[in-house]
């Protein structure tokens, strides 16, 4: 029972990184209707902006971590502004991949710095004793890392529900056309959701970071892991990007725990994910939360 | 059909039948058989070496591959992130074959014509599998069902004894009329083989487009409510996309496995999906000449940017693996750059200068 229970905790620790990870592709993809094939890259770059401003420049992590979600604001600012801007209106093949592009230009460039191929782990700041309850035992860095990722999601929400920014933001997402006619930027919003999307990655690559290590191959690999998890979601709802990061989380490692190593099964954790998210759209299509756009002729 | 046999000045069709034609004009005809002849017969003339028609082999099954890519994608507007995937379930039923038979079975070094169309059958099953929530689904939500595809063939591929947990699996020479396909002449043999099939199927798709089957695809890229309306079932038409590109895939990655003598798990991942999908668009997505135009782009710069990371290579620090980040990031480039100021792809180049030839002295 302690094993279940273990996982259970384990599954929360790694969907809530989903549901942060997962946040930022719903973002981009409510307000501006593109799927961000990047996202792991700008998660990457996040946390290696981090990693670099710590232990290179010797600047404390908390102001780091702050200075990272700055710099990769701008960063996802201007890659909308540089790429995406003259393609709205584009097929939707062209706008993937052109994200599809990006992510490869920014492969190369992270391949360039000394972050591409080796293994780096923040300096610890937390102390080293897992904390453990009836056997179940958490680090400390899971621990602060879930607390600050729903700290982040219950920031979002808020700001999507009450602000105005959030709010213009969130009418874009619902008609393009409405929202410019009552005076909203629409272009402007695209970036404030690709700004904030950036934002999120950084956040959720420091804490990925923090809790496994960085190594530039999983931290991108995160930016198409999320895909299964958005469209478990629904593409359009951010709390069906948290729901479903914490049951894909759950998923993949209930899957780890108990098929692997059993009837010679391996690495089921990474297919799991794949698996659901087939059976899921065939038979409810449009995710847990998605809306329904009803057609007619 | 126009007074003059060789040059067309104007559209003089008074029947839907003369637009069917294949060729316009006796020139047209004319400049494709010279092409085609020319495509067979230089090999016979330059004596080219084993590596460089390695290089022509590898341009030829991606085109194979980048024309099923092009049916799904550019024609009925459905992206495939998975259409390594499905290159790759055509190569390992080739594969298979010799796990179960014997790499020096009859069936596989004999009546390897047989295995090839075998391999495309089951990649058309396969595809039509995956085409399934295209029944209720659209745009990116059947992008993902293919990428999961994607995953899941990589990882059955790993984990599977069966599939030598994707370690090369080894293909059997094959017979010709004049005896064993040997050591020398194995990529002489094969470009030929090829070309057969890449001119097979790009009068395939060419023909295709003219019946209703063909028409049908595109009325339901273009817009499916719309095509719906007119009696077309949509998800129908999907369905039957994805399977004949899995058709074109299973092709394509037969003949990998033969020309490769080996099937390894690199040729079939993720990135090459997207490196096929790149292919597409840089030829341009939705034209039958962009099929060939992207392949040949692609493995061309990727072979420049070996040479030329190669070269710089000994001006830079030890420490720095310039090929590493060179080719991710040319690769990037050129997609972006290509649907940033040409959406259209080289296929619209070639339609630029052939309307000129054609309009020459007048600029329209």
């Amino acid at each position: 029972m302690t094993y279940f229970f273990q996982i259970v905790v384990s599954g929360i620790v790694v969907g809530s990184i989903y549901a942060l990870a997962a946040l930022g592709l719903v973002l981009v993809y409510k307000s501006s209707r593109v799927a961000n094939f990047a996202h792991g890259q700008i998660i990457a770059a996040g946390a290696f902006i981090t990693f670099f401003l710590t232990v290179d420049l010797g600047v404390p992590i908390f102001f780091s971590f702050l200075a990272s979600m700055a710099i990769t604001f701008f960063l996802a600012m201007s890659v909308e502004r540089i790429f995406l801007r003259r393609l709205i209106g584009e097929p939707i093949i062209s706008v993937i991949m052109v994200t599809i592009g990006l992510a490869s230009i920014i492969d190369g460039l992270i391949y360039l710095t000394p972050f591409g191929t080796e293994n780096f782990s923040f300096p610890p700041f937390l102390p080293d004793t897992p904390l453990t309850l009836a056997g179940v035992s958490i680090s400390w860095t899971q621990l602060v890392g879930v607390i600050i990722t729903f700290i982040l999601i219950g920031g979002f929400s808020w700001f999507f529900k009450k602000s105005t920014v959030g709010i213009s933001m969130r009418a874009v997402s619902d008609d393009q056309f409405g929202s410019m006619s009552v005076g909203i930027s629409v272009p402007r919003v695209f970036g404030l959701a690709w700004a904030t999307a950036g934002l999120s990655a950084a956040a959720a690559g420091c804490i990925i970071g923090n809790i496994t290590g960085l190594n530039f191959d999983t931290l991108h690999a995160f930016g198409i892991v999320v895909f299964p998890v958005v469209i478990l979601g629904g593409l359009d709802s951010i709390l069906g990007a948290v729901v479903a990061g914490i049951i894909m989380g759950l998923i993949q490692q209930f899957a780890a725990g108990y098929l692997d190593g059993n009837w010679g099964l391996n690495g089921t954790g990474d297919v799991a994910p794949y698996v659901i998210l087939l059976i899921i759209l065939l038979f409810k299509p449009h995710g847990l939360f998605g809306i329904h756009e009803i057609e007619r002729v | 059909m126009s007074q003059n046999q060789w040059l067309a000045t104007g559209n003089f069709f008074t029947s839907y039948k003369e637009e069917q034609h294949t060729f316009f004009t006796h020139l047209d005809r004319t400049i494709f058989t010279l092409f085609l002849v020319l495509l067979f017969a230089w090999p016979l003339v330059f004596e080219v070496g084993n590596k460089y028609m390695f290089v022509v082999n590898n341009v030829l099954i991606a085109i194979v591959a980048v024309m099923g890519l092009n049916l799904v994608t550019g024609f009925a507007g459905l992206i495939s992130i998975g259409h390594a995937a499905f290159v790759g379930i055509g190569a390992y039923t080739v594969a298979s074959f010799c796990r179960t038979l014997g790499t020096a079975h009859v069936l596989v070094t004999h009546f390897w014509p047989l295995v090839i169309i075998l391999a495309g059958l089951v990649g058309a099953g396969f595809g039509a599998l995956v085409g399934l929530p295209a029944f209720r689904l659209k745009h990116l939500y059947l992008a993902i069902a293919t990428l999961s595809f994607q995953m899941i063939f990589q990882w059955v591929i790993n984990f599977m004894t069966f599939f030598n947990q994707g370690q090369t699996i080894s293909i059997g020479r094959v017979f010709w009329f004049t005896g064993k396909v040997g050591r020398r002449d194995h990529y002489f043999f094969w470009y030929y083989v090829i070309l057969v099939v890449v001119v097979l199927m790009g009068f395939g798709i060419r023909n295709l487009l003219k019946t209703k089957y063909g028409r049908a695809l595109v009325a339901v890229r273009d817009n499916d409510r719309a095509a719906d309306a007119m009696g077309m079932h949509p998800g129908l038409t999907k369905v039957y996309a994805f399977a004949l590109a899995g058709f074109f895939a299973g092709v394509a990655g037969a003949l990998h496995a033969y020309v490769y003598r080996g099937v390894g798990f690199e040729s079939f991942t993720l990135h090459e999906s997207i490196g096929y999908l790149a292919m597409a668009i840089v030829g341009g997505l939705g034209t039958l000449n962009g099929s060939f135009w992207g392949p040949v782009a692609i493995k061309f710069l990727d072979l420049q940017v070996e040479q030329l990371s190669e070269s710089a290579a000994q001006y830079l620090p030890a420490g720095m693996n310039l090929a590493t980040a060179l080719k991710p990031f040319t690769f990037g480039l050129v997609i972006v750059l290509f649907l940033m100021f040409e959406p259209r792809g080289i296929a619209n180049w070639w339609r630029i200068v052939k309307s000129y030839t054609k309009l020459w002295p007048f600029r329209y």
